[in-house]
């Protein structure tokens, strides 16, 4: 019966947590802030740069592919980027609810609840992972329409990955949200973060320039952040359906295995859909594997700083 | 009793902010802390509350003791911040959903509750409005709501009516009194207003973390505070003669204040001096005269 009762408690946090944030017109827009530049640079300049690479790895050994594939492929390595990179940023900004409500003194009213403040803790990650799958669950419709007008490749099985995918990096920007977050209290601090994540993250996941295309020293060094495995499996399930077209392509004009293979392993190197650190090739499973295994530490983080912080007093 | 303190202390780091106070609240009363900021009023709110904890002394709310009964006293009190706690881009409606929620009260119960408070408080008109388009007496009332939905036995006011307009405070405390007869719902008041304090069927004065005096607000001006006389006629020889006699005298625009020793002094003089009395006023101290003399300090002026 107590159970059942916290339980309702924590639904009615969510809910409520979940109604603030989209009643903030001001906050839904800056979380959609990511979205919308890596989408107003794709189209102003980025676009163009990925067809022509694209178009130059095919004419270097003489092959004509279809500008169809082509352009679906520009777009879907867009979409990797920006539903992996949102999976942090909007987590980062959907999470204000959490830091306003110790601004606003909101806090001191679940305090004299009679609600675990676990409870409360648990609700700000529901309800930050909720609102962060929403909107990226909207971007990416927004993105399939697109794809489905320039060229659809995607397979079921890989769809269905995308939204595994999806759940993954939201599961990791979420709890890395909770654990930075955890120590702002004031709105300057929440800013500075907001826009350091929001600016920086990108780069660093290589969502603007691929990060094949930065130094090995950098490559190595940004080899060591998860997040970046959040991006690799993204780019995978979004790339496979149209590696798998070229090669259709390639082989219906009877090219040579060989030079297909290189092709399709030159474009999977330079777009980021093979990662590597230290020289060594991270596999899918291992891309996974670091992923979650990150969500673990930070799960383990966000519950001692919950339990220290409802200690202290 | 229905709150007992006793010995209550909390410092941080080298300030103690409150310093072994004792004092208890009868059922049903109105009872008001008095002081400055910083004097430890809000600092043994959040003790009561159960949003700080307590260095040393024992809490006890309705026989349950803070240390080991906080769910069930958390259940026993309301609180009304100092500055409000609602979600100011939600409806009122909302916000009283989601906090009779983390009191587990959903469904019929809360639409059952939700309607008696909506009598009580006159809220029929402002449920659906957001928060951040309420005036501040709109507002109050909903956070008044908000803290009397799990049906509690205290309602703690933190400086209910700081920063309002007066039209607002007297609204504030309309509300309050009619929660008092007609719920007869124990209030404990912080303030420093001296005639909100006036009002209160008992009174305990905070300086620096430490209690300074307690009683009704009788005992208090019986005890501290002295009558005064006001002359308004020869005022320039009354100010004279009551100097010499060397009592405290105050010489304003239009009349001389002479403090008393006693009441009684007031037939002495005017048998002695009927001169300066053909026009005059006979004025009772009141809680300022109170509050500056246990404290050295005048509120009007911190």
């Amino acid at each position: 019966m107590t159970k059942m009762t916290e339980c309702k408690k924590l639904i009615s946090l969510v809910s409520r947590n979940t109604k603030c944030y989209f009643k903030d017109k001001f906050t839904f827009f800056m979380s959609l802030l990511t979205p919308i530049i890596l989408f107003v640079l794709f189209v102003t300049f980025l676009r163009n740069i990925y067809i022509e690479s694209l178009e130059k790895a095919f004419s270097e050994n003489n092959l004509t592919v279809n500008t169809k594939i082509i352009n679906g492929c520009a777009g879907a390595w867009l979409m990797s980027s920006i539903l992996s990179v949102s999976a942090v940023t909007v987590a980062f900004c959907s999470n204000t609810i959490m830091i306003d409500d110790k601004i606003n003194s909101s806090v001191n009213d679940f305090r004299v609840s009679p609600v675990k403040g676990t409870t409360v803790s648990l609700a700000y990650f529901i309800s930050n992972f909720l609102i962060t799958f929403t909107v990226l669950i909207t971007v990416m419709l927004i993105g399939h329409i697109y794809l489905a007008c320039v060229g659809w490749y995607l397979t079921v099985a890989d769809t269905f990955m995308i939204l595994v995918d999806i759940i993954c990096g939201i599961l990791f920007g979420t709890l890395l949200a909770g654990v930075v977050e955890s120590f702002i209290s004031t709105q300057g601090g929440l800013s500075a973060v907001a826009t350091l994540v929001s600016s920086m993250y990108g780069f660093i996941c290589g969502a603007y320039m691929p990060i094949s295309s930065f130094s090995k020293g950098l490559q190595n060094v940004l080899s060591l952040m998860p997040g970046i495995y959040s991006v690799g499996t993204m780019r995978n399930h979004y790339l496979n359906g149209y590696m798998q077209a070229f090669i259709e392509e390639m082989r219906a004009n009877s090219v040579d295995e060989n030079i297909i293979n290189g092709v399709i392993n030159g474009i999977r190197d330079s777009f980021d859909a093979n990662l590597y650190s230290f020289g060594t090739k991270i596999p899918l499973g291992a891309m996974y594997g670091i992923l979650l295994g990150a969500c673990a530490l930070l799960l383990v983080a966000y519950i001692a700083i919950v339990i220290i912080k409802n200690k202290k007093k | 009793m229905i709150i007992e303190i006793e010995n209550l202390k909390k410092s941080f780091k080298d300030v103690k902010a409150v310093d072994e106070i004792s004092f208890n609240v009868r059922e049903g009363e109105l009872f008001a802390f008095l002081g400055v900021n910083g004097a430890g009023k809000s600092t043994t709110i959040n003790i009561i509350s159960g949003i700080l904890a307590k260095d040393g002394g024992t809490v006890k709310i309705c026989g349950n003791n803070i240390e080991t009964d906080a769910d069930r006293i958390k259940s026993e009190i309301g609180i009304v911040f100092q500055d409000s706690v609602l979600d100011k881009k939600m409806s009122a409606y909302d916000n009283l959903k989601s906090r009779a929620g983390l009191y587990g009260i959903f469904g019929k119960a809360f639409k059952a509750r939700l309607e008696e408070l909506t009598a009580l408080l006159d809220l029929k008109d402002i449920l659906k409005r957001p928060v951040n388009k309420l005036s501040g007496g709109q507002k109050r009332r909903i956070d008044i709501a908000r803290a009397l939905f799990h049906n509690p036995k205290v309602l703690i006011l933190d400086e209910p009516t700081t920063g309002l307009d007066p039209k607002t405070r007297i609204t504030v405390w309309s509300v309050v009194e009619k929660l008092r007869k007609e719920q007869g719902l124990t209030v404990f008041l912080t303030t420093h207003y001296m005639e909100e304090a006036a009002t209160a069927d008992y009174v305990v004065i905070l300086d620096g973390g430490k209690k300074v005096a307690e009683g009704t607000p009788h005992d208090l001006k019986t005890a501290y505070a002295s009558d005064f006389i006001k002359l308004y006629k020869h005022i320039d020889e009354a100010e004279k003669y009551f100097a010499a006699l060397g009592l405290n005298v105050k010489r304003e625009r239009d009349f001389v204040e002479i403090e008393l020793n006693s009441t009684a002094q007031v037939g002495q003089f005017f048998a002695d001096k009927p001169e300066f009395f053909e026009d005059f006023e006979v004025l009772k101290g009141n809680m300022d005269n109170v509050f500056l003399k246990v404290t050295g300090k005048d509120l009007k002026e911190v």
